[in-house]
């Protein structure tokens, strides 16, 4: 039996499937494109060419995207992205204490003494040096993003980038540009100037100890990596799954929630990648408060609701919170 | 005259009940909402914080529904809301709108003789003799005690409800029908009923549910559609919550100020992190979070809109207290910018972390 969990974030959406011992069967990567609902249904219909519905036993969703999508393919869980890489890094590594994660639009700090999560904090201003941002600069360097981390690691002399905010940095980068110095060194220090950034907002005042590992899809830059490695000086581990532990979390705590209630999965099955979805969202006039409810079509079926603070139409929909 | 307030959490409910007593001509805004907050954010400064640009865009709406006077309470006080009410009727009259201010301030500020000229002003459009006025203050400032009481009660409740849900049923029923009510004796009595049928709610104190206390700047922990419910949130979650500062605790604080016997429990418990009053209530928020820590409270949420400078003190403050006392503290800061999915999701994983914490230390002892 298989528990699913699926990561709907800004950027992309990640499908893991994992079996009875939590290892990593399958593990799918898609651009969310900002259609979530299309993203799901794409990932699912992949994964159904091999698998059955049956042998799903769980199913937890995770993400900016968790709502719908847990309305959509009816998840036993849904769960917040800092419980769930925070319980994906435990699984990972037992002895984890920093967890430092860098995704598509946001990044975090997750602190873990003796396997609990102790603090965690979330970039709350600025998105200087999450995943689009680099995109658009390995972009504009002419650069493909897979090769954006090894062009830093052949730079000489990283040259100092303002990386307080993400508009003056680029403009920052134009003007190193501009004034002749080489591509490489300016990626070097782009990635020294957003480790820095991150340090010094997101990081502020954690303590960071040893083991530290580094998740989420900016774990792929390698010039990033070192950067941490020499700013915090200690070795920094990226795991085998670091583009998919929010996915792999949500899966691990779906199976424990089936466990725990005995009850099975609500896991509609994959046969949901077929339906039409849809979602529409009104502004509520039911009182001042004024709410923007969004409701789920599926095959012109309204299957959910959120975003009302009554519970007017919410009541509705089946609650896998918690 | 027609008299507007500004909104603070249910503190309208006892301005309804007051002003029916008295027999005064008022309008209440509607409740806080986005309208409002576009008028206010568009004609503050922008830098000001939250409260104020609410309080704007309440003025507007009473306005526009014929209010000529806006009554408020003020502190000359050493953070901006002492500035509020100058700078509001600045903004006001800009707009064009001819509006009286009259503010119930601190005697500290204004002297005894002056506070009693303005009340006056209020009081002389009332046709009721004096004993009579002096009964309807003293029942609306019941009704904010009792409804002060059902809400945290409501609030606390929500862990141990056998039937999930029903204490914030209750609140909103209470809420909706006193509203409604225009007899200020039945208000209060109705309100006296929910009291009873909120004590009454069955609960199942086996249950063993996070226990958080709410804390920091008064007017975005009371108001809830600046902390975007956080304490609605929280009950959905069959979270306990208790906060300290609401409107009667405001106001006995205020009285008892003037003897210097105010909330002694609270300031005496900040004595070892925050022993100076450096403006607004940072000085509660240190000692509710000392006194949550020894009062086995599972964790601490400080809510405070963006700017605050009180509560940034005590925000530096907090890990501290967090260290020493361990007592997980979250701090949230609110303003027009605030993003809800980043802002749920903060909380949701601070109740896990509390959870997972706890299940962690039981598996220890």
């Amino acid at each position: 039996m298989y528990s699913l969990g699926i990561d709907v974030g800004s950027v992309s959406t990640n499908l893991v499937l994992l079996d009875n011992n939590n290892n990593v069967v399958e593990k799918l990567y898609v651009r969310t494109r900002g259609k979530p609902m299309e993203a799901v249904q794409l990932v699912l219909s992949e994964i159904r060419k091999k698998y059955d519905s049956k042998q799903i036993y769980s199913a937890g969703t995770t993400g900016s995207g968790r709502m719908i999508a847990s309305i959509q393919i009816g998840a036993d869980i849904v769960k917040n992205e800092i419980t769930a890489h925070a319980v994906a890094a435990i699984q990972t590594e037992k002895d984890v204490r920093t967890v430092l994660e860098i995704g598509g639009q946001d990044s975090k700090i997750i602190i873990i003494r003796d396997g609990v999560v102790t603090d965690f904090a979330m970039n709350t201003v600025c998105a200087a040096g999450t995943g689009s941002f680099l995109d658009r600069q390995a972009e504009r360097l002419g650069i493909p993003i897979e090769e954006f981390g090894d062009h830093a690691l052949k730079a000489a002399v990283p040259v100092r980038i303002a990386g307080r905010c993400a508009v003056f940095a680029e403009s920052d980068m134009i003007h190193k540009q501009q004034l002749g110095y080489n591509t490489c060194d300016i990626i070097a220090g782009l990635c020294d100037a957003l480790v820095r950034n991150y340090l010094s907002n997101v990081a502020k005042g954690k303590e960071i100890l040893p083991k530290v590992i580094f998740q989420g899809g900016v774990a792929a830059n390698s010039g990033i990596h070192r950067a941490f490695e020499k700013a915090l000086n200690m070795p920094v581990i990226i795991p085998e799954h670091y583009d998919v532990m929010g996915a792999l979390g949500a899966a691990i705590l779906a199976r424990e929630k089936v466990n725990r209630e005995r009850a099975g999965t609500r896991f509609k099955g994959f046969s949901v990648s077929e339906s039409s979805f849809k979602s529409k969202s009104f502004v509520c006039s039911g009182c001042s408060n004024q709410c923007e409810v969004v409701s789920v079509l599926e095959n012109q079926q309204p299957v959910g609701y959120f975003g009302d603070r009554c519970g007017k139409y919410n009541q509705f929909t089946a609650s896998a919170t918690g | 005259m027609k008299i507007t307030v500004p909104h603070m959490g249910n503190v309208y409910i006892a301005v309804k009940i007051l002003f029916d007593g008295l027999g005064i001509d008022y309008v209440i805004p509607p409740l806080n909402n986005k309208e409002a907050l576009y008028l206010g954010s568009k004609y503050s400064p922008d830098e000001i914080c939250l409260p104020f640009k609410l309080m704007i865009g309440n003025y507007i709406a009473g306005i526009k529904n014929g209010a000529d006077t806006i009554l408020l309470v003020g502190s000359c006080g050493p953070c901006r809301f002492g500035e509020y009410p100058e700078l509001q009727h600045k903004i006001l009259e800009h707009l064009k709108y001819n509006v009286e201010f009259i503010v119930i301030d601190a005697v500290k500020s204004i002297g005894l003789r002056e506070l009693f000229n303005r009340i006056r002003i209020v009081g002389s459009e009332s046709r009721k003799t004096l004993p009579g006025k002096i009964n309807s203050v003293i029942r609306a400032y019941n009704a904010m005690c009792i409804l002060d009481d059902i809400e945290s009660q409501a609030h606390f409740k929500a862990g141990y409800e056998k039937e999930r849900g029903e204490c914030k049923k209750i609140l909103n029923f209470c809420k909706e029908e006193v509203l409604s009510c225009d007899n200020p004796d039945k208000a209060l009595k109705l309100l006296k009923d929910y009291q009873d049928r909120i004590r009454n709610v069955a609960v199942d104190y086996s249950k063993k549910p996070v226990k958080v206390a709410i804390i920091g700047e008064i007017y975005s922990v009371i108001e809830p559609f600046t902390n975007l419910f956080i304490e609605d949130i929280l009950m959905d979650m069959a979270v306990s919550t208790r906060r300290n500062l609401t409107p009667s605790w405001w106001l006995k604080d205020m009285l008892l100020k003037i003897i210097r016997l105010n909330s002694r429990e609270l300031l005496k418990a900040s004595d070892e992190f925050l022993p100076l009053c450096i403006g607004g209530h940072a000085r509660e928020c240190v000692g509710e979070a000392v006194l949550a820590s020894r009062e086995g409270f599972d964790g601490a949420i400080q809510i405070f809109p963006m700017g605050c400078m009180p509560e940034i003190v005590s925000k530096a403050i907090l890990p501290t207290i967090s260290r020493e006392k361990k007592l997980p503290v979250l701090s949230l800061i609110v303003d027009e910018m605030t993003g809800e999915a980043g802002y749920m999701t903060r909380i949701e994983a601070f109740i896990d972390l509390l959870e997972r914490r706890r299940e962690h230390v039981f598996a220890w002892n």
